[in-house]
């Protein structure tokens, strides 16, 4: 995905919340979002499912 | 001479009063009559009442002398608020005093405060700690209430002491807990966190090795099990609670807040709704993993960060990714961490770390009490910090209340 078709999906999102932040803010957070959600979803296919909270 | 050339302060108490331990309060903390603006442009309000607490604090007889500088929100671990400035490091005002309580920190080492309280959800007490050289500690998760403390993520955050010494953080920690914390009698199985002194600035690894040696106990290696994916987990948990924190001003004044806790709440506005649910049961896997591991040791050692505090003005480009290793476990798992001074690199404070299990918080504050029998490092000063140079004793030296100190 290009960088900004994520921004623009993140700017959706965030309209979404009721949230409005500028190009700038975006471009300041879209890097970090694309680590994490691929770490997340690792963890949820590692986590065994029967592991309580 | 300015009273305060550290910017540790926000705001100063007019009487700080003359008896009792003299105690700085991290300015996301309430104390009554005194602003609490977690060094930030939206928080403004004055609380009519101490947190838990200062209160009981100020019931033990302390005096409490003003407001503390803090990362915007306690968000953030350089202590350098675009509203405020940043807090600086006494033992060279060029480098980081840490954060998120790093006004605590350079108020202690400074010798402003006896003690100052401060906040640590991922590693808030123990950077500024080590950065500037004195002790603090990070109690066990519900320890001490944080009733009045404005939250940075609800189910992480704790309050602790920074101080001098062990010594002096016990007390202060014994009388926010309520309870006296004994130290074991029995020899201490000490963990070696091997990886964390690999990957530490040779120096600083080589001063906390040195420590090792004044540590009474046996000494073993160990590991931590699911350690690269720890500080993941922590931030699935952290994120989403700050940002349901910070939702409202998210909404309508998203641009009061300074660029860099701005972005990071803005993160957790774009994980999923599950995430939260994921980190939350994924803190399970890693307690049942942590447990059978290294369950058998009473306190495990580690440098307490991986550099010395770093230029203001060349903070690494990946800061928050060398600190996430050395602090999120225990903020995961809601243990007791105590950071004690253990050498200098460049001038600059190491601090060694000692993680304790879960309610036993008196186990980590008796080693380092300990390591602190036979060493000195804690009571190295950057600063003439005797009687001349305390609070307390120059009242016609302190701003009044409602000043900000900008």
């Amino acid at each position: 995905m290009s960088e900004s078709s994520a921004i623009e999906r993140l700017r959706e999102a965030a309209a979404e919340q009721g949230v409005s932040p500028t190009n700038e803010d975006l471009e300041a957070t879209v890097d970090f979002v694309a680590r994490i959600l691929p770490a997340l979803e690792e963890i949820e296919r590692r986590l065994p499912p029967e592991t309580p909270a | 001479m300015t009273i305060d050339p550290y910017n540790a302060f926000l705001h100063l108490a007019a009487q700080p009063g003359t008896g009792g331990p003299v105690v700085g309060v991290k300015d996301v903390i309430d104390v009554a009559g005194m602003p609490t603006t977690a060094a930030s442009r939206i928080l403004d309000r004055l609380p009519e009442q101490d947190a838990d607490c200062v209160g009981k604090l100020r019931a033990a007889g302390a005096t409490i002398a003003g407001k503390l500088n803090t990362h915007e929100f306690a968000f953030g671990a350089l202590t350098n608020s675009p509203h405020f400035g940043p807090a600086l490091n006494p033992w060279s005002t060029a480098h980081s005093c840490g954060g998120s309580s790093g006004g605590s920190g350079a108020a202690v080492a400074a010798g402003l405060v006896d003690v100052a309280l401060g906040t640590d959800t991922a590693g808030s007490i123990r950077i500024p700690s080590a950065f500037c050289g004195v002790t603090g500690i990070r109690p066990s998760a519900g320890l001490v209430s944080t009733a009045g403390v404005f939250p940075t993520a609800p189910t992480l955050d704790t309050v602790g002491p920074l101080a001098r010494s062990a010594a002096e953080c016990r007390q202060i920690l014994e009388t926010l807990a309520g309870r006296s914390l004994d130290p074991p009698a029995r020899d201490l199985r000490i963990g070696v966190v091997t990886s964390l002194f690999e990957g530490a600035d040779p120096g600083v690894a080589a001063a906390c090795e040195a420590a090792l040696r004044d540590l009474p106990g046996r000494l073993e290696p160990v590991t931590i099990p699911l350690h690269e994916e720890i500080g993941t987990i922590t931030q699935l948990i952290m994120l989403p609670e700050a940002t349901a924190v910070h939702l409202p001003w998210l909404r309508t004044r998203l641009a009061d807040y300074g660029a860099d806790v701005r972005a990071r709440l803005l993160a957790g506005l774009f994980l999923p709704q599950t995430a939260h649910a994921t980190g939350l049961r994924a803190r399970g896997w890693v307690r049942d993993q942590y447990e059978r591991a290294l369950g058998g040791y009473d306190v495990l050692v580690a440098p307490a960060m991986p550099i010395t505090a770093p230029r203001l003005d060349a903070v690494p480009p990946d800061y928050r990714l060398l600190v996430m290793p050395y602090n999120s476990p225990a903020a995961l798992l809601g243990l007791p961490v105590v950071v004690a001074p253990s050498g200098f690199v460049d001038g600059l404070p190491v601090g060694l770390a000692l993680t304790g299990r879960r309610g036993e918080d008196g186990v980590p504050l008796a080693l380092a009490q300990a390591l602190q029998e036979r060493t000195d490092w804690h009571l190295r000063s950057p600063v003439d910090s005797g009687p001349a140079n305390r609070l307390y004793t120059r009242p016609q030296q302190l701003r009044s209340e409602g000043e900000v100190n900008h």
